[in-house]
């Protein structure tokens, strides 16, 4: 049977805004900031086109001693979870049945290359604060002070699926009784030129061919693509029961009915057939769903050339080419730890305002045969959803999301 | 230097470390842990303090200071033996 769980509370920050308002408004509209990244720490030798976010807005809870300390992961997910927070409710829940999953470990490579290059000379004066700052810890250690959460708080790590990872995590930890609420939180991945040379190098990261034009970089499934394009962003998913959610008397977005992990049995970055079907698959039968139930799909789909063909192949033999189908990525970049989660808000943000928002840069889709969102929004509301993740390392998740009744 | 020059830099990186503190006047009596600095701040106040006087202190002997009167005689003592 599949479980009885919602989720009653979200928080989102990406290139395109600072919550969700902000957050559906633009994506509904089109809107996207790509261009060269200018963040200190992003650039040497070379450039790297991206989507960055503006500065943050904090409000006057979160101290300014803790702004100060937090890194900028840090700084984004304190603001997504005090979004979420607030919105479900959570002050009225013990702390000891709150818990929190992180997806995404060690995720704040820029600001460690910054530390480093700046103390190279002058080892004996380092932070101190660097002991708490490098550790996988600190996104948990920043978040549980500030909220006083209590339950338990701990990172996940699945590369691009992390976001995802996290939520499902949560849901287990709900269903197994270990909290009553807990919170999935998709870091912002804060990569330093080191990371975007790599993926570069080994052509995950686009884009050679629109080099000179940044706007057009950023384009899943279109015949021209060429990598994914990178874009900062952080989102917070606050899970818990029906029942739960009843008592405290919060509205929730939807109710998640099915979930998988699989594994590829492969380190690499290549994507694979097998594996995405398996996890869609065993995600529609835990949520006993057929698939011409599914009328929304939120691919994965980064721009990648072998990841966005096989994805297309995979969704065709599951028999999903009738559901409505965009790409939240060709408008935010791809989050790498946050993309999974900041996909399932704007899924379900999408189901709420009963529109689709567009894919940019689709001028021609790779294969014609799928029911496309292209360069304008469509109205549609979803009844039931589907996202997907993928990873490097070979990890494959997928989600079923139900509107409520 | 002065153990007021010192007293002043103390305050200085204090505050830059917790900003509530800004309209706080130090004085010498003043023990970093009452005005809020955990272990971890107060190891970041003593080294910016030692950065900026070029100064490094072992560790064992920031141990000894109880307040930040205290903390600013032993960097003056450091910088008079330096």
């Amino acid at each position: 049977m599949s479980p009885d769980l919602v989720v009653t509370g979200m928080g989102v920050i990406s290139s395109i805004g600072q919550g969700k308002a902000s957050f559906i408004g633009n994506l509904l509209n089109g809107d996207s900031t790509f261009d060269v990244m200018r963040r200190p720490g992003r650039m040497r030798e070379s450039s790297y086109i991206g989507a960055e976010i503006d500065e943050i807005v904090f409000r006057s809870a979160i101290s300014k001693q803790v702004q100060r300390a937090a890194s900028l992961s840090a700084k984004a997910a304190l603001v997504v979870l005090q979004e979420a927070w607030e919105e479900a409710n959570l002050s009225e829940i013990d702390p000891n049945r709150v818990g929190l999953v992180v997806g995404g470990s060690n995720v704040q490579q820029r600001e460690i290359t910054q530390l480093q290059n700046d103390y190279r000379e002058r080892l004996i004066f380092l932070k101190p604060s660097y002991a708490l700052s490098f550790m996988d810890s600190d996104i948990c250690g920043f978040c549980t002070s500030q909220f006083g959460i209590r339950g338990f708080a701990y990172t996940v790590g699945g590369a691009s699926a992390s976001g995802q990872l996290a939520i499902i995590h949560a849901a287990q930890a709900v269903l197994a009784g270990q909290v009553d609420v807990c919170i999935a939180l998709g870091s912002l991945m804060d990569l330093s030129y080191w990371e975007c040379h790599a993926l570069r190098t080994i052509g995950a990261m686009g884009s050679d061919r629109y080099a000179n034009d940044p706007t057009l970089a950023c384009r899943p499934f279109d015949r021209n693509h060429d990598g994914f394009i990178f874009g900062e962003a952080s989102g917070a998913i606050v899970v818990e029961s029906a029942r739960s959610s009843e008592k405290r008397k919060v509205k929730s977005y939807a109710s998640l009915r099915g979930w998988a992990i699989a594994m590829d049995a492969n380190r690499n970055p290549d994507p694979s057939f097998d594996g995405e079907s398996r996890a869609i698959l065993d995600a529609m039968q835990m949520a006993e769903w057929f698939p011409e139930q599914i009328d929304y799909i939120n691919p994965h789909g980064t721009g990648s050339v072998i990841g966005d063909e096989i994805e297309l192949k995979v969704l065709r033999s599951c028999g999903l080419t009738s559901a409505f189908l965009n790409a939240t990525k060709s408008l935010i970049g791809h989050g790498l730890s946050a993309a999974g989660t900041v996909e399932v808000i704007a899924t379900l943000l999408q189901m709420k305002a009963a529109r689709l928002h567009p894919t940019r840069n689709l001028e021609n889709p790779i294969d014609s045969g799928f029911n496309w969102v292209g360069q304008t929004s469509v109205s549609h509301q979803i009844e039931n959803a589907l996202t997907l993740s993928m990873g490097f390392g070979g990890i494959n998740t997928a989600m079923c999301w139900q509107r409520q009744p | 230097m002065t153990k007021s020059n010192l007293l002043d830099l103390i305050a200085r990186y204090t505050r830059e470390i917790i900003p509530d503190l800004d309209s706080h006047e130090f004085i010498a009596s003043d023990r970093l842990v009452d005005l809020g600095a955990n272990s971890v701040d107060r190891a970041e106040i003593a080294m910016m303090v030692q950065e900026s006087l070029g100064l490094s202190v072992p560790r064992v002997e920031l141990f000894g200071p109880k307040n930040i009167g205290e903390l600013a005689d032993l960097f003056l003592a450091r910088l008079n033996v330096a």
